[in-house]
């Protein structure tokens, strides 16, 4: 599978703080702005959506966790599985937007009938300059603890019920979300991943993982299936877990063509 | 059975099978190909929602939408397919060309590159599509006369090379959209009647009525911009 051992080097992006630096002491730094100029939040450049990325994913996980530990004490409530997604793309996607990252580093939501046909549930991308396409995307399938596993297995979103949602399923018949989301990945390349993101996990119900690989197409003919049970595996082996901008610089500095399997706590 | 004894059995489905509404004659699958931001999804979102927005969002892969129009008293459920115009996504969208009926193929008049791509389109709906698929080409953004570069005369030039119907279209000011669905699905029609006339037994159940019975009305292929 192309899975990486090794702990990476320090990255300059982990700390976000980096990212504001006086420049004064750097020469590579561009002038300080005029004192005079409007206050807007810091422009992205093609390379420097990491700390900001990771802000947007810290804030996102912050808020998921908050509904993710809750716990009614007559254990009679509990938000349903799609709100935990729904929550941690929407604090997402409104913290992309106020620290001005999307012309360099997009998240497209997929449609209820995109969800069925690709098995994604958002799709990141890192966007070429100036044509705005894709350079390298990451499509995220969302696991939950608590039930709907076979619901997701069979592709169907909970609220399934419109007509065409109805058909997209008939399309995607006889595979699992895991395996489309694993074909429409390889269908795209290498420097296209897939990521299994984990609402909490069985040994830790109150934190946020991933697995991420562009590889996972390796699997399948010599395992049975994709499912959760193959992608939680994963976890047993691994010593490190990446953090957000550990995982987007491993794939920024990858080698064109290069397989990469990381597992990420989000949390 | 072809492909059109495939589509006429269809009828059968009223009212029977698994999942959406089966209340309908005929399902026609279409697709709407091009090079990447000529306007595809604009151009189903005003057809489908009556919706335009100039906001540009790349579409991922593949996506669709359902809808049912008349033709003679017949209800014809369109399942039109949005894809992708970005290589990369090439391997996914071209799965979807199997079994479809009719393609718009749409390139942008303020775009000549788009224009140039037309005849590589064309290859790939032969190669990837069957022989009697239809096919519509689309000249879109006619609104934007200014910045024009592809004429209308070079647009119906290549369609008739082609051997393809043509229109100018504008999503944006809803310019021939909903003409250019009701040519295709004509076109459809059109040919699964020949179809059926050459061999009625590729259907058990004949349509009590051709859907070719009147003539469609004439279509004015230029842009009215």
């Amino acid at each position: 599978m192309g899975q990486t051992s090794s702990k990476p080097s320090s990255s300059p992006f982990q700390n976000s703080q980096l990212f504001f630096k006086n420049p004064s002491n750097d020469q590579h730094t561009p002038p300080r702005p005029s004192i005079f100029s409007p206050l807007r939040p810091p422009v992205a450049k093609p390379s420097n959506f990491i700390p900001l990325f990771n802000d947007c994913i810290s804030a996102a996980s912050s808020r998921t966790q908050e509904y993710l530990l809750f716990k009614d004490p007559e254990d009679k409530f509990y938000p349903s599985p799609e709100v935990l997604t729904q929550v941690f793309l929407m604090t997402y996607i409104s913290q992309s937007i106020s620290l001005n990252i999307t012309d360099s580093f997009n998240c497209t939501a997929m449609t209820p009938e995109q969800r069925i046909l690709l098995g994604a549930d958002w799709v990141w991308a890192v966007l070429q300059k100036p044509t705005k396409n894709p350079q390298i995307q990451i499509a995220v399938l969302v696991l939950h603890l608590h039930d709907k596993e076979e619901a997701e297995d069979d592709g169907m979103p909970p609220n399934a019920s419109s007509e065409s949602v109805q058909i997209a399923q008939k399309e995607s018949s006889n595979k699992s979300m895991y395996e489309r989301m694993v074909d429409f990945c390889s269908s795209i390349g290498k420097d296209c991943y897939a990521l299994f993101l984990f609402l909490g996990k069985k040994s830790d119900k109150g934190n946020i993982y991933g697995v991420l690989s562009n590889n996972f197409e390796a699997a399948i003919g010599k395992c049975d299936q994709i499912d959760r049970a193959f992608i939680e595996n994963f976890f047993k082996g691994s010593k490190y877990l990446y953090t957000p901008s550990g995982m987007m610089q491993a794939i920024v500095a990858k080698k064109e063509g290069d397989s990469l399997t990381l597992m990420i706590k989000f949390s | 059975m072809d492909l059109y004894g495939k589509m006429a059995a269809t009828q059968d489905a009223k009212g029977k099978g698994e999942g959406g509404d089966q209340n309908f004659d005929y399902m026609f699958k279409l697709l709407i190909i091009g090079n990447s931001s000529v306007g595809k999804t604009s151009f189903l979102f005003r057809y489908a929602d009556d919706a335009f927005t100039s906001a540009f969002v790349s579409t991922v892969g593949i996506d669709f939408k359902v809808k049912t129009v008349y033709k003679n008293d017949k209800r014809i459920k369109l399942q039109i397919w949005d894809t992708a115009g970005q290589e990369r996504y090439r391997t996914i969208t071209t799965a979807y060309y199997r079994g479809a009926m009719g393609f718009i193929l749409m390139y942008d008049i303020t775009n000549e590159e788009s224009f140039g791509a037309v005849q590589d389109w064309s290859t790939q709906i032969k190669t990837y599509s069957w022989d009697n698929a239809q096919v519509v080409l689309a000249g879109n953004k006619c609104d934007m006369e200014e910045e024009r570069v592809v004429s209308v005369d070079n647009g119906r030039l290549l369609a008739e090379q082609l051997g393809f119907e043509f229109f100018e279209t504008s999503a944006k000011d809803n310019v021939n959209v909903k003409q250019t669905f009701e040519r295709l699905v004509d076109l459809i029609c059109d040919k699964m009647s020949e179809s059926l006339d050459s061999d009625p037994a590729v259907t058990t159940g004949a349509p009590t009525a051709k859907l070719t019975d009147s003539a469609p009305p004439l279509q004015q292929p230029g842009c009215n911009c």
